[in-house]
């Protein structure tokens, strides 16, 4: 899961000088039926790749040519009556971690958020596309 | 009677070399073009349309045949640039520097592979049409290319 790593160690560095923030080696699971990331705000989880490999070429000779779309979501929550003052520098900062990745075709990030109870969650969607 | 079915890898094969006999598929020293998406053969014999007052219809007579392969490929380093091959000056020289060198060459079309009876067009000519390209999306060299072939086309099997 060389990805997520790669992005989780990215976020990691860009959010290292704020210290209300920091980053999880875990993955998001659910304790209780809560998400970590709902008990532990202010701590961004990764989640390991969701990967698909789709065939780009075929040849004569099948000497395919194959790219893999690798998708991965990252997640963290904050107190919504209390919005730290510095929220969208750590987004941008997440947003950028797809940095990490060198030799893709499609590098792209995204963030959405919603609001539930007296927190925000913010998921981050990071999308890779490499040829393999 | 039976389809010639050529998703197993083995069977369209287009074969290059300096000699008849290095362009026979799966002969050694020969240049097997690799990775390409598609080949074409076109064999159409020119013709001349005439009238004549006594009939509703035009007539024709032909001429000489047009023969050319055509294909797309993508980009193999070694077969564009060539890698050193001291029996077939072909593979050595790779697709361009034959081409931009004019350089006649013999070729074969396999249509069932390089075992022993197997059919194949061969001939000689230019390769042309070369006209590599590269995008984002594509993410790798792409290239047309053709064989415009000087005089006939020969049916032959493998030996």
């Amino acid at each position: 899961m060389a990805i997520a790593d790669d992005i989780r160690s990215k976020i990691t560095t860009n959010i290292a000088s704020n210290t209300a923030f920091k980053v999880s080696s875990e993955l998001p699971f659910d304790s209780n039926g809560i998400p970590l990331y709902e008990k532990n705000m202010k701590t961004v989880y990764v989640d390991d790749d969701i990967e698909s490999k789709i065939q780009l070429y075929r040849t004569l000779d099948q000497g395919e040519v194959y790219q893999t779309d690798t998708i991965v979501n990252a997640y963290l929550v904050v107190d919504a009556k209390n919005q730290p003052s510095d929220i969208d520098t750590v987004i941008a900062s997440i947003l950028s971690a797809r940095d990490a990745i060198t030799g893709t075709q499609i590098n792209e990030s995204s963030v959405e958020s919603e609001i539930e109870d007296d927190y925000i969650t913010y998921t981050f969607e990071y999308n890779i596309t490499k040829l393999s | 009677m039976a389809v010639i079915n050529v998703t197993a890898g083995s069977q369209a094969i287009l074969t290059l070399g300096n000699t008849s006999a290095l362009a026979i598929p799966g002969a050694a020293g020969s240049l097997s073009v690799p990775l390409m998406q598609d080949v074409t053969i076109s064999t159409t014999p020119g013709t001349v349309r005439y009238s004549t007052l006594d009939a509703t219809s035009s007539s024709a007579f032909t001429t000489v045949m047009e023969n050319e392969v055509s294909f797309n490929m993508l980009v193999d380093d070694n077969t564009f640039f060539g890698l050193s091959n001291t029996t077939n000056s072909v593979a050595n020289d790779g697709l361009w520097t034959t081409s931009n060198s004019k350089t006649e060459i013999f070729f074969s079309v396999a249509f069932e592979g390089t075992d022993t009876d197997d059919y194949y067009f061969s001939g000689q000519g230019f390769i042309g049409g070369l006209a590599p390209s590269a995008s984002i999306d594509q993410a790798v060299w792409i290239s047309p290319g053709s064989i415009i072939v000087n005089g006939d086309l020969s049916k032959a099997q493998v030996s």
